[in-house]
C-alpha cells in the first residue's frame, strides 16, 4: 500500500533548511534567465491553437467527407487540448505575466472550457497548489467524488467509484467546472443559498457560453453541415475530456502520491512546502510533442516547486531538481505514461474497498 | 431627442457586433490573421498601429531619431502630441511615450527623437532599432500646443525637451508664420544642444522667430533671472515649457511667484520618479482616483498594510504562489520578500503579498 511502501521522508532542520535554499537558488537562477526563449514559445503555442482551431472548426464546418471530418476532429481536440493544458493552465498561474501583454495576464485570461476562469484561480492556484494533498482542504483530492486515500472515510458507494471515475473522466470539464462551487457543502446546509446562487452564477453563464457556441452557433453556420460540426464538437471535447483527465490524474493520485492531514502541515516552512510538493505529485516521462500536449504538467513536481515559472523550463529544471532529492533521499515519482496511469486506477479500485489495516490517524 | 440621436451615432450595427463577437473566436481574432499577415509583412495588422523604423540618425551624444514610418491603422498627430513607442525587450513588452519632433508631413513619415536615460529600457532599446525593423505605436496623444493664436509666443525648452518646439514651430512655419516667437534653448554644452542647425534653418526661413540658443557651460545656469534678461517681455506672451523636472520646476516657480501661471504650459516626460530610501521607517503608498493615501512599515508586504489601513484587496495563499492579489504598481520601488529582487521604478505587475516598498508607491488597487 502507498502510505506503507514508500513513506514520507522527514528531514532534520538543519538538512531541510539546506534542501530550502538549493531550491529557492534553483528558482532564481531561472528566474534571471527568463525572456525572449519563453516569449517566442508561448506565441508561438497561440499561434498554433490558433491555427489548429481554425483549420479544425473549419474542415467540420465546410469540409465533404468522413476524411476532412477526422482530420477537422483532430484539429479541433489539438486545440482545445493545448489551450487549455500549455497556454490557459500555465498563463493563470502567471507563468507569462512577465511579458506584459494584455492577451496573457494571468488575471483575466479566459479560455476555452467550460469552468469560469475566476472559479480556476480560486480552487487550482489557491487552494490545491496550497494545500496540496491536504485531505479535506485540497478539493482537487478525488474531486469531492472519489476515495483516494485511507485517510477518506469509507461508504457503500464508494464501491461503484470505478463507473463514478468513468463519468468523470468523459465529463471531466464538467468537473472542474462546478468545482469551485463547492455544491457538497450547499447540499449538506453548510452553505446559504443565496451564497450558492452566488457561486452559481459565473459557472452558469460561461457554461452556457460555451455550450452555446459548440453545439448551437458553429453548427448553425455550417447550414445543412450541422450534423457533422455538432458530433465533430461534441467528439472533440470527448478527447480533450479523457486526456486532461488522465493527465491531471496522474499528477497526483498515482500510487505513491502521499497525503496530508490539516495537523500536519501547521506551520509548514517553505522547505516542508516543497517537500510536501514533491511528496504530493509525479512525473511522467515521454517526447517533446508527449510534454507539450500535456501543457508540461508531465513534470507536475516541478511545476508544484515553482508553479509561477514558464512550463517548458521544467523539462531543463528536472535532472536538477532529481538530483537535489536523491541527495536528501527525498523520492522523486516518475516513470512513463502507461505505469502512472495503470497505478491510478490501481488506487482508484483499492480504496473503493474499506481499508484493510486500520490506520491509526495521528 | 438629442440624446438618442447621439446613441444612434455609436451604435454598431447587428451585423458588425456578431462579426465581432468572442465566441466566433479565433475566426474573428485580428490577431490571429495579423500573425498570419506578419509572415508576408510584419508592419501590416488589421487593428495595431505599427511602425517601419526607416532611418536612425544620431543628433547628439546619446541622442538619436528615428524615422518611421506608420501603418494604416495610425490616425496621425498634431504637431505637439506624443506617442507610445512599444517595444520587445527580451520577451516582454515595454512602452514609453516619446514627443513627435517634426510636424505632420506629406509622406507621413513620423520622427522620434529619443534621449538615453541610465535604467531606462524602451530608450536604451530604441536606439538600437535597426532601419528595417517594426514596432508598435499607440495613437498620438497631448494637447501641448499655443492656445491663444494671436499673442506673442515664448517656448522655453533645455534637453531633449526642444523636440515639441521643433515640432510647433514647423507647423507655425507651414500656416504662414505669421507670429512672433521667442525660442529660448538650453543645453550643458554646444555638442549637447539638440537641433541647433535645423533651429538655425528655420530661423532663417521665420523672420518673426528669435532664437536664444543658451550653452550653461558658458553662459552658466539659466534662472529665473536669466531668463527675464534674455526675454524683457516674458509677462506678455503665452509660454509653452517644457524639460527635465528641476528645469520646469524653476520656470513654473517663476511664473507662479509672478502671478501667470496661467500663460505658462507644460510638458513632463512621465512622471516624477520618487527617492528610493530603503532606511526609512515607512514609505507612503497612494492609490485609487481620487487618490488615498496609508503608509507601510518597512519591512511589511503591501497587502498587510492595505490591510491595516482598512482596505480589502483581494488575496489567496499569502505567501507569493497564487497571484490572486497581484496588482499593477504605476510607479515607486519595491523589494521582493522571497527573492530579495528589488524592482525598477516604472510601471509592472507586482504580488502585493511579498512586496515591501522601498520608496513611495503609487498602485492600481
Amino acid at each position: 500500500m502507498s502510505s506503507k511502501t514508500m513513506s514520507k521522508t522527514r528531514l532534520d532542520a538543519d538538512s531541510l533548511a539546506r534542501f530550502e535554499a538549493e531550491l529557492d537558488a534553483l528558482r532564481l537562477e531561472v528566474l534571471e534567465d527568463i525572456g525572449e526563449r519563453d516569449a517566442r514559445h508561448i506565441q508561438r503555442m497561440r499561434s498554433i491553437v490558433q491555427g489548429s482551431a481554425i483549420a479544425g472548426r473549419g474542415l467540420l464546418m465546410f469540409g465533404i467527407g468522413p476524411i476532412s471530418w477526422v482530420a477537422g476532429v483532430v484539429g479541433l481536440a489539438l486545440a482545445k487540448i493545448m489551450e487549455n493544458m500549455e497556454i490557459g493552465h500555465n498563463v493563470m498561474h502567471g507563468q507569462y505575466d512577465w511579458m506584459n501583454d494584455a492577451a496573457l495576464n494571468s488575471q483575466t485570461y479566459e479560455w476555452d472550457i467550460v469552468c469560469d476562469g475566476d472559479h480556476w484561480r480560486h480552487s487550482h492556484n489557491v487552494e490545491h497548489h496550497d494545500h496540496t494533498n491536504v485531505i479535506g482542504k485540497d478539493h482537487d483530492f478525488g474531486y469531492g467524488m472519489l476515495r483516494l486515500s485511507e485517510q477518506q472515510r469509507w461508504s457503500p458507494s464508494c464501491l461503484l467509484q470505478p463507473v463514478w471515475y468513468l463519468l468523470l473522466a468523459m465529463n471531466f470539464q464538467w468537473g472542474v467546472a462546478v468545482h469551485d462551487i463547492k455544491i457538497g457543502r450547499f447540499v449538506k446546509g453548510r452553505m446559504k443559498k443565496a451564497e450558492f446562487r452566488e457561486r452559481m452564477r459565473p459557472f452558469l453563464r460561461k457554461a452556457g457560453r460555451q455550450l452555446f457556441k459548440d453545439y448551437v452557433l458553429f453548427p448553425a453556420l455550417a447550414f445543412w453541415q450541422w450534423p457533422r460540426v455538432l458530433l465533430g464538437n461534441l467528439l472533440a471535447n470527448l478527447i480533450r475530456n479523457l486526456w486532461t483527465n488522465a493527465i491531471i490524474f496522474c499528477g497526483h493520485f498515482t500510487e505513491n502520491a502521499q497525503t496530508y492531514t490539516t495537523r500536519e502541515v501547521e506551520n509548514e516552512t517553505r522547505g516542508q512546502w516543497y517537500l510536501r510538493q514533491i511528496h504530493g505529485s509525479s512525473n511522467l516521462e515521454g517526447s517533446r510533442f508527449f510534454h507539450l500536449l500535456t501543457g508540461h504538467l508531465s513534470h507536475q513536481i516541478e511545476h508544484h516547486l515553482f508553479p509561477d515559472l514558464p512550463a517548458p523550463r521544467y523539462a531543463e529544471m528536472a535532472p536538477r531538481v532529481r538530483d537535489i532529492c536523491a541527495r536528501y533521499g527525498v523520492h522523486y515519482n516518475t516513470g512513463g505514461f502507461w505505469k502512472q496511469y495503470a497505478g491510478v486506477l490501481v488506487r482508484l479500485v483499492r480504496h473503493a474497498f474499506p481499508n484493510r489495516v486500520r490506520v491509526a490517524v495521528a | 431627442m438629442n440624446t438618442s440621436a447621439a446613441r444612434d451615432q455609436y451604435k454598431v450595427s447587428p451585423v458588425r457586433r456578431f462579426l465581432r463577437h468572442p465566441l466566433l473566436a479565433p475566426f474573428n481574432s485580428t490577431e490571429a490573421w495579423d500573425r498570419l499577415a506578419s509572415v508576408a509583412n510584419p508592419a501590416w495588422s488589421l487593428s495595431e498601429p505599427r511602425a517601419r523604423v526607416v532611418r536612425v540618425v544620431d543628433e547628439a551624444p546619446g541622442v538619436t531619431s528615428l524615422w518611421l514610418k506608420p501603418n494604416g491603422r495610425f490616425n496621425g498627430f498634431r504637431a505637439g502630441q506624443h506617442v507610445l513607442l512599444d517595444l520587445d525587450i527580451d520577451g516582454a513588452r515595454h512602452a514609453r511615450c516619446f514627443t513627435l519632433s517634426c510636424a505632420p508631413r506629406a509622406d507621413g513619415l513620423l520622427r522620434l527623437t529619443i534621449k538615453r536615460k541610465d535604467k531606462g529600457p524602451v530608450s536604451t532599446a530604441a536606439q538600437q532599432l535597426q532601419p528595417g525593423e517594426v514596432v508598435r505605436l499607440g495613437q498620438a496623444m497631448g494637447d501641448f500646443s499655443p492656445r491663444n493664436t494671436h499673442a506673442k509666443l515664448l517656448m522655453i525648452s533645455a534637453g531633449s525637451g526642444v523636440t515639441p518646439m521643433v515640432s510647433l514651430l514647423q507647423d507655425l512655419l507651414q500656416d504662414g508664420a505669421e507670429r512672433e516667437v521667442t525660442l529660448l534653448h538650453c543645453g550643458r554644452t554646444a555638442a549637447d544642444l539638440i537641433f541647433a542647425d535645423e533651429l538655425q534653418q528655420l530661423a532663417l526661413r521665420m523672420p518673426k522667430l528669435r532664437l536664444h540658443l543658451h550653452i550653461t557651460e558658458a553662459a552658466g545656469r539659466l534662472d529665473a533671472e536669466k531668463i527675464a534678461q534674455i526675454v524683457l517681455d516674458w509677462t506678455e506672451r503665452e509660454t509653452l515649457l517644457c524639460g527635465p523636472d528641476g528645469f520646469m520646476q524653476m520656470v513654473e516657480t517663476m511664473y507662479a511667484a509672478a502671478g501667470l501661471g496661467e500663460h505658462l504650459q507644460s510638458e513632463s516626460f512621465g512622471r516624477r520618479a520618487a527617492p528610493v530610501d530603503p532606511d526609512a521607517a515607512q514609505h507612503a503608498v497612494s492609490h485609487g482616483n481620487p487618490e488615498q493615501v496609508f503608509t507601510a512599515l518597512a519591512g511589511q508586504s503591501l497587502l498587510e498594510a492595505a490591510e491595516s489601513a482598512g482596505l480589502k484587496p483581494k488575496f489567496g495563499c499569502r505567501r507569493g504562489i497564487c497571484r490572486t492579489c497581484q496588482c499593477r504598481k504605476r510607479s515607486g520601488t519595491v523589494t521582493n520578500l522571497l527573492t530579495g529582487q528589488v524592482s525598477g521604478p516604472g510601471e509592472e505587475l507586482i504580488q502585493l503579498c511579498i512586496s515591501t516598498p522601498q520608496s513611495a508607491v503609487e498602485l492600481a488597487l
